[in-house]
C-alpha cells in the first residue's frame, strides 16, 4: 500500500530486484515510477517495466477489498497506513495472507525519563501516532501473521519530510540555526534505504513473525550536533548556533524545529540480534547520501522559510548557550 | 543465569512460497541445540503448526556454553580499590564468584586496620568470609608476596587507574601463570563527540591512565577482557550516589541540577557489573581481547534520575536548574555527575556474551531508599553550603 513517495520507492526495487511481483496500490497522483537520482537507465527501465499499479484509494473499503481479493496477494507491505481500520478490508480480502508487514513508528512510545525505547516499552494511547498502536493490535487479534517495524526520524534522498532539508536551506543560505533550549535533545535519524532493507529482511523470515522492531540509525545525536553532521555532509563550514526558548514567541502554526523538542530515540538491537540487520549508513555518510543526491542537485519539497528564524532572531532576548 | 524471555510468537510452518526462506530449512545445527528446542516446544501452542526454537540462536548457545563452562572451577583473585565509586564492584563480584562455587581471594589496597576499611563494602567482608572467600591486604606492587605466593586462574583489576599502579599486578600475572587478565576500566576515557552512545570501539583520549592500562594489558597478556564502567548504586557502595538526591529529598530542599537537566547519563545497578565479570570469567574464549562497556543498558537524564528518586521515597521534589559557571562553583564538587552527556551502551556484552541487564533503577531506587531511611540516614544533620550557595545566587535575576 503506498510505494510512490518515499520508503516505498527504494522499498519496491529491492523487491522487484528479487524476483518478487510488486503492486502498488496508490491513487495515481504521484507519478507510478519516477527515475532516482542516481539511477542508471537500464535500472530504472528494467523497474518501470516490472512494477505493476494498482489504482485506487485505500479509503474506499469496498474498493480495497474487492481489488485484492480479485489480485489475491501473498504478502501485504503497508507503509502508508494510518488507522486499524484501513487494515481490516485488507485481511478481509486475502485469508491466505502470508503475511502483513506494516510500517509503524517509534512515536507510539510513552515518553520516557529511561531511554532508550526499547520494542517491550510502554505505549500512549494518547499519542499522535495512536492510529499506528491500533493497527498493530488489530494485527495481533486477528490471527495473521504480521510484522511491525517502528522508524524513528527516516532521512535520505526524496525525503518530504523537512528533516535534513531544513538544515540544508539554512545552510545554503549562510543562515544561523536557530536550535530551542539548549540543543542537547538526543534524537535518532535511520536512512530510508537501510529502512527498506530492513523491510526486505523481515519478509518471510519467521523471527519476524509477530514481532515489532525499532529500526533506525546505530547511533543517537543531540540537536546542535545534527547540525553540524548536515553541514559536514554538504561540505558547508561549521555553522552558527543560535538557542532560543520557544516560550518566548508565537509562531502560530508554523514549525520553529522540524524535531519534538524532547529526547526521543530507540534501540535497534533487537533488530541487530534477530535479523542480522544493520544500518549501513552512519550519520555523517547518510546526510552526504541525501544531500548528494537530491538538495545538493538543486530538488527539495518544501520551500525555504525562514519566517520563524527571523522572529527569533530579531528578537533581543536569546538564551545563551 | 538470564532469564528467558519468550514472545508469544507463533512460527509457520513453511509455506511452498516464491520468495527464499533459507532459514525455515531443518539445518543441523539448529537440532542440536536440543536443550532448548524441549524448552520452547514445552511452550508452543499451536498444534497444528511446525515450531523452531523461538530463543535466538545466540541465546540458545550461550545458555548451554555456559551449563557447561560453569562446571569448571576457577581461582580468581580480585585486587580492588580501598575507595570510591568501583570498590563495590570487587564485593558483589567476590560474593557472585563464590556463590558460583568459585575460589575467592579478594586483596584490599593498603592495610586492613585503616580507617578506611570502616566504610562498606570493606565493613561487610565477613560475607566474603563466610562464603568461603579470602580477604587480604597489602600493596598491589608487591601482590605475589601478598597472596603468598597463591596461583591463580583469574586475576581482576580493580583497583588502578594508570600503568605505575597496574603494571606490577600484570606482570606478576603472567610470570605467574595467570589465564585471564581482566581489568576495569572506566567509559569516562571514550571521547565526547556529537554523537551518542559511546560503543565499544569508539575513540578514546589518548592521553587516559585507564587507556596506557588497557593498551598494555592487550599487549602482553594471552586472553584478557576491559571493562568499561560509569556509575553505580547498590547495597555497600563506597560512594555516595543517589543518596545525594535523597539527601536533599527528605529534608524537603530543593535538588540543584546543573545545565538543563537533560544530560544523559548511565547509573546501573552494580549486581549488572558483577554478572558480566562472572560471565567474562565463565565464558573466557568469548570474552577473550574484548572491551565490554560495563553498564545497564538504559540512560536515564539528570532530572529524570532526580524524579525517580523522589517516587522511590514517595516525596514531591523541586528540580532547580542552574548555570555552574554563572554561580561561580565547581561543579564537581557541587554535583555528583558529569555535566554533560554521558553515556555507553552494553552492546558487545549483549552480543557476545549473552548478557542481559536487570538494573531496574524505580524498583532498584526504591530498595535503596529504604535502606537510607533504615541506617537513619534521613535524620542526619547535614549542611548544603554549595546549595545554599547556588539558590542564593538564583535569587538574584539574570541579566540577558
Amino acid at each position: 500500500m503506498g510505494g510512490t513517495r518515499f520508503i516505498g520507492v527504494f522499498l519496491s526495487r529491492l523487491l522487484v530486484k528479487e524476483g518478487h511481483q510488486v503492486t502498488l496500490f496508490t491513487r495515481g497522483k504521484a507519478p507510478i515510477t519516477q527515475q532516482l537520482p542516481g539511477e542508471s537507465d537500464k535500472d530504472f527501465v528494467d523497474f518501470s517495466s516490472k512494477i505493476l499499479h494498482l489504482k485506487g484509494d485505500r479509503k474506499d473499503y469496498e474498493f480495497v477489498k474487492s481489488s485484492l481479493s480479485a489480485e489475491g496477494f501473498d504478502v501485504v507491505y503497508d507503509i502508508n497506513g494510518r488507522e486499524a481500520e484501513e487494515v481490516e478490508p485488507i485481511l478481509d480480502a486475502l485469508p491466505k495472507l502470508e503475511q502483513y508487514i506494516y510500517c509503524s513508528s517509534a512515536g507510539v512510545y510513552l515518553k520516557s525519563d529511561l531511554l532508550p525505547h526499547f520494542e517491550t516499552d510502554a505505549v500512549d494511547p494518547k499519542s499522535r501516532h495512536k492510529g499506528k498502536l491500533e493497527t498493530e493490535s488489530l494485527l495481533t487479534s486477528k490471527g495473521v501473521n504480521w510484522t511491525s517495524l517502528r522508524p524513528v526520524y527516516i532521512y535520505g534522498p526524496l525525503n518530504y519530510n523537512p528533516v535534513e532539508e531544513w538544515f540544508f536551506h539554512r545552510l545554503k543560505a549562510g543562515r544561523p540555526i536557530p536550535i530551542p533550549n539548549s540543543g542537547v535533545q538526543i534524537t535518532q535519524l535511520g536512512h530510508v534505504k537501510d529502512l527498506a532493507r530492513a523491510f526486505i529482511q523481515v519478509l518471510g523470515n519467521e523471527k519476524a513473525s509477530r514481532q515489532v522492531f525499532n529500526i533506525s540509525g546505530d547511533k543517537y545525536v543531540t540537536f546542535d550536533g545534527l547540525a553540524r553532521a548536515c553541514a559536514k555532509a554538504g561540505g558547508f563550514p561549521e555553522p552558527e548556533i543560535i538557542h532560543f526558548n520557544p516560550k518566548e514567541f508565537d509562531f502560530g502554526k508554523k514549525k520553529a524545529f522540524p524535531f519534538r523538542d524532547q529526547h526521543y530515540f530507540a534501540s535497534i538491537d533487537k533488530a541487530k540480534s534477530v535479523l542480522g540487520w544493520k544500518p549501513e549508513f552512519d550519520l555523517v555518510e547518510g546526510l552526504a547520501d541525501s544531500y548528494n543526491l537530491d538538495f545538493g542537485r538543486g530538488t527539495f519539497r518544501k520551500a525555504a522559510d525562514f519566517s520563524t528564524d527571523d522572529l527569533i532572531l530579531g528578537k533581543s532576548l536569546v538564551l545563551q548557550s | 543465569m538470564a532469564t528467558l524471555v519468550f514472545s508469544s510468537s507463533l512460527l509457520l510452518s513453511s509455506p511452498p512460497s516464491k520468495f527464499s526462506s533459507p532459514s525455515l530449512s531443518p539445518l543441523l545445527p539448529r537440532f542440536s541445540l536440543s536443550r532448548s528446542s524441549a524448552l520452547s516446544s514445552s511452550l508452543s501452542i499451536t498444534p497444528s503448526s511446525l515450531t523452531y526454537p523461538t530463543p535466538s540462536k545466540r541465546f540458545a548457545l550461550s545458555a548451554l556454553s555456559v551449563r557447561a563452562s560453569a562446571e569448571v572451577k576457577k581461582k580468581v583473585l580480585i585486587v580492588n580499590t580501598n575507595s570510591g565509586g568501583h570498590a563495590v564492584i570487587g564485593f558483589y563480584f567476590a560474593k557472585q564468584l563464590l556463590g558460583s562455587g568459585h575460589e575467592v581471594t579478594i586483596l584490599t589496597v593498603g592495610e586492613e586496620s585503616s580507617d578506611k576499611m570502616k566504610k562498606p563494602p570493606f565493613n561487610r567482608f565477613s560475607e566474603i568470609v563466610s562464603a568461603g572467600g579470602k580477604t587480604v591486604w597489602g600493596d598491589p606492587a608487591e601482590v605475589g608476596k601478598v597472596v603468598g605466593g597463591a596461583a591463580f586462574d583469574v586475576v581482576l583489576d580493580n583497583n588502578g587507574k594508570d600503568l605505575d599502579a597496574v603494571r606490577p599486578v600484570i606482570d606478576w600475572a603472567k610470570s605467574s601463570g595467570v589465564k585471564q587478565f581482566l581489568f576495569i576500566s572506566s567509559a569516562g576515557i571514550y571521547k565526547l563527540t556529537d554523537e551518542l552512545p559511546h560503543v565499544e570501539g569508539d575513540v578514546v583520549k589518548a592521553d587516559a591512565g585507564h587507556v596506557g592500562v588497557e593498551k598494555y594489558i592487550a599487549e602482553v597478556f594471552g586472553i584478557w577482557a576491559i571493562f568499561r564502567p560509569q556509575y553505580m548504586i547498590g547495597s555497600g557502595n563506597n560512594k555516595d550516589c543517589e543518596e545525594w538526591f535523597y539527601d536533599r529529598i527528605v529534608r524537603d530542599r530543593p535538588v540543584p541540577i546543573p545545565g538543563s537537566g537533560m544530560q544523559l547519563t548511565n547509573i546501573s545497578h552494580v549486581r549488572d557489573l558483577s554478572s558480566m565479570l562472572t560471565l567474562a570469567v565463565e565464558k573466557p574464549d568469548a570474552a577473550n581481547s574484548r572491551i565490554f562497556n560495563c553498564v545497564s543498558d538504559r540512560a536515564v537524564t539528570l532530572d529524570g534520575m532526580t524524579r525517580l528518586c523522589a517516587q522511590a521515597a514517595g516525596r514531591p521534589v523541586n528540580i532547580v536548574h542552574y548555570d555552574p559557571k554563572a554561580v561561580g562553583i565547581d561543579a564537581k564538587k557541587a554535583f555528583p555527575f558529569r555535566n554533560m552527556h554521558f553515556y555507553a551502551e552494553p552492546r558487545a556484552a549483549k552480543d557476545i556474551l549473552g548478557w542481559q541487564g536487570t538494573t531496574n533503577l524505580p524498583e532498584d531506587l526504591k530498595e535503596r531508599f529504604d535502606e537510607y531511611v533504615k541506617i537513619g540516614r534521613d535524620k542526619k544533620p547535614i549542611t548544603f553550603e554549595i546549595d545554599d550557595k547556588i539558590l542564593e545566587s538564583l535569587k538574584v535575576p539574570v541579566a540577558v
